[in-house]
């Protein structure tokens, strides 16, 4: 004879209410796992797009270069090759990516817009974006002075200036010294990243494009992609110690984005996760408040028979878990079902703030927190169980009986 | 004789001050070991309430009463709820089965409540089912039990852990005559086997004319004892 079993059937003994109380759990469990999932996922892109625009390991040099004037007084960094050669020798680091931030003017014809540029490592540059930049254009390195340079646009900066592929184009800057510059560069395509303030204003060109432009080859950042993000804040505090008066900064402490989206999301299913743990908090009382009600004989004759109160209060709460563990199960197979599905569905979120392209959904599915989530809503059950039953369990034995 | 069931002016009101109800008016009398004992007397007499205080579900008012020498009178309801798992049996007017559970496992509760193990239940439980005629029962649920098996795994269930007093409330009140008087042959057969003391709350002349005794109540009243 095994509790288990006597639970089992008292379950099934209550059928449709006992269903009712099951799907709201299952629904629930399912809405606490998809949105999380989905939350997670979410994460992760923003993690990944701040990771790949900015690197894992950012250098700066905060502190102005007093031979630089006017504009230029992003290009504090000067000496990075060595950096950038002695990083390579660490087997952490996958790539050092050197970015010349200067800005301007650019003009095709009698059109003309201010733009924010970046000199780059024309090769190693359209490696990192991954999908978050997206070109079919190619930046040549400038390798001598009778080629015309290579540069890339912001997709809308390209619109605005009617340029296409191939059109000849001319920036115009100040350089070091507060002298005019300018110089005469061909497109070689247009890219989209979805963020508005960089399709609209931005170009790319090689760093020794910049530097004859501007007459240094001082650079604004360094930015250093590892093997592992795990390891971004050991290469952090390793180069922090060994440079002087330079800024190291992870990754983290420039994703904006995925900061400001996660304190979003974070108070949202925060919230949503609250109302539905109540909701089951209630379905379960409801549940078990009724059981105890309808099988108030059974718990007078238990106690006559000289069962111990917390023996009766124990039943129903293994009543309560097996409730609990099976609307779990069907509710992990059912965000499992539901996520699969809107995965392969390839469904497409707005654009979230600060972007003008939505993004396709994608719902992690992960078993540990599957499994997490679910334990957390037995013990949930379990609870609301036990103070359903210390409040409404006590009989008067007699009274019941006769 | 030993005596076993003691009772000294016990008494039992309901309700407070002004609502006050007086169920039971100083009610002495002994119940010797093995004997069969009926209580008689209308509906309202308090024959429920007796046996209640009797059977340890419910502390009366006011006076003394002991089980085999132990007083019960000041127990608490922890303490009466031990004494009814060792010692007291019940069967229940509407038998009063566990629906979740077979007739094996309502038979064996009380066994099981008390810590005995797997094996010794199993053999005590299916020798008392050969002996009712139940064992081909023995997985089925009460519900598809009839109402004089009912009472059989009721009687059952009351006697396996062999207590020293069985309560029985009316206990043939929901059957008809034959099945009626098929429990009360089996619990005379148990009373002589077992050799439990039986207090039976009954107003069918057939139950009380096959006791060995009977007290008269009235009005919360002792009567006439015969
Ligand atoms: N729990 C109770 N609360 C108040 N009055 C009760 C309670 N139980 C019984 N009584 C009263 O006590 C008296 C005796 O009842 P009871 O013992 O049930 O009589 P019987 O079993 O002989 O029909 C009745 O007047 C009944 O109304
Ligand atoms: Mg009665």
């Amino acid at each position: 004879m095994s509790w288990l079993r006597i639970a089992l059937r008292n379950v099934l003994r209550d059928g449709t209410r006992v269903i009712n109380t099951l799907l709201i759990i299952a629904v629930g469990l399912t809405a606490l796992l998809v949105g999380s999932g989905f939350m997670l996922s979410t994460y992760d892109a923003l993690q990944e797009i701040a990771m790949r625009s900015e690197g894992h390991v950012i250098v700066t040099d905060d502190n102005p270069d007093p031979a630089l004037g006017g504009t230029h007084q992003q290009l504090n960094l000067s000496g990075w090759q060595t950096l950038q050669s002695s990083l390579w020798k660490d087997e952490r680091v996958v790539r050092v990516l050197p970015r010349a931030r200067f800005e301007g003017i650019i003009s095709k014809g009698n059109k003309s817009a201010v733009f924010f540029g970046s000199g780059v490592d024309s090769k190693e540059e359209f490696r990192v974006h991954g999908p978050f930049l997206r070109t079919d254009g190619v930046l040549n390195p400038w390798l001598t002075p009778q080629e015309t340079p290579d540069v890339v646009l912001g997709a809308q900066l390209a619109r605005t200036l009617n340029a296409t592929k191939g059109d000849l184009l001319t920036l115009h800057t100040q350089n070091r010294h507060g002298e005019n510059s300018e110089i005469t560069v061909q497109l070689a395509g247009p890219y989209h990243t979805g963020t508005p303030e960089i399709d609209n204003h931005s170009l790319m060109t090689s760093l020794t494009t910049v530097a004859t432009l501007l007459d240094t080859d001082n650079i604004s950042q360094l930015s250093i992609y590892l093997h592992q993000r795990e390891a971004s804040a050991a290469v952090q505090t390793l180069l922090q110690n060994s440079l002087n008066g330079i800024t190291v900064q992870t990754w983290q402490q420039r994703a904006e984005l995925y900061h400001k989206v996660k304190a979003i999301y974070d108070r949202i299913f925060g919230v949503m996760g609250f109302i539905i743990l109540v909701v089951i908090f209630l379905a379960i009382s409801n549940t078990i408040a009724l059981a105890i009600h309808q099988r108030r004989e059974e718990i007078a004759t238990l106690s006559a028979l000289g069962t111990n109160p917390s023996r009766i209060y124990a039943n129903f709460i293994l009543e309560a878990c097996l409730i609990g563990l099976a609307a779990t199960t069907l509710g992990m197979l059912l965000s499992y079902a539901i996520s699969n599905g809107i995965n392969l569905a390839e469904l497409m979120m707005p654009a979230p703030p600060g972007k003008t392209e939505g993004y396709p959904i994608f719902i992690y599915i992960s078993w540990p927190h599957y499994l997490i989530t679910s334990a957390m809503l037995i013990i949930v059950a379990a609870f609301a169980a036990f103070l359903t039953t210390y409040r409404v369990a006590r009989t008067n034995i007699a009274r019941t009986l006769s | 004789m030993a005596i076993r069931l003691e009772l000294a002016a016990v008494s039992k009101s309901y309700g407070h001050d002004k609502n006050q109800i007086t169920a039971l008016h100083e009610i002495s009398f002994t119940l010797a070991e093995g004997e069969f004992l009926a209580v008689q007397g209308p509906s309202g007499s308090g024959k429920s309430t007796l046996l209640n205080i009797c059977g340890l579900i419910d502390p009366p008012s006011a006076g003394h009463y002991s089980l085999n020498g132990t007083a019960l009178s000041q127990l608490n309801t922890k303490a009466r709820c031990g004494y009814r798992r060792r010692e007291i049996g019940f069967i229940f007017q509407r038998h009063q089965l566990i629906p979740a559970m077979t007739v094996y496992e309502n038979i064996a509760y009380p066994l099981l409540l008390n810590g005995i193990r797997k094996k010794q239940i199993k053999l005590d439980v299916e020798q008392l089912l050969v002996r009712m005629g139940l064992i081909h029962r023995r997985a089925h649920l009460p519900k598809q039990l009839s109402g004089g098996e009912r009472q059989r795994v009721g009687i059952a269930r009351a006697l396996i852990k062999r207590p020293q007093l069985v309560i029985a409330d009316e206990p043939s009140a929901s059957l008809d005559h034959q099945h009626a008087h098929a429990g009360l042959q089996l619990m005379r057969e148990l009373n002589r086997e077992y050799g439990a003391s039986f207090l039976i709350a009954s107003h069918d002349p057939f139950v009380i004319d096959r006791c060995d005794r009977k007290i008269e109540l009235l009005d919360g009243r002792l009567g006439a004892s015969t």
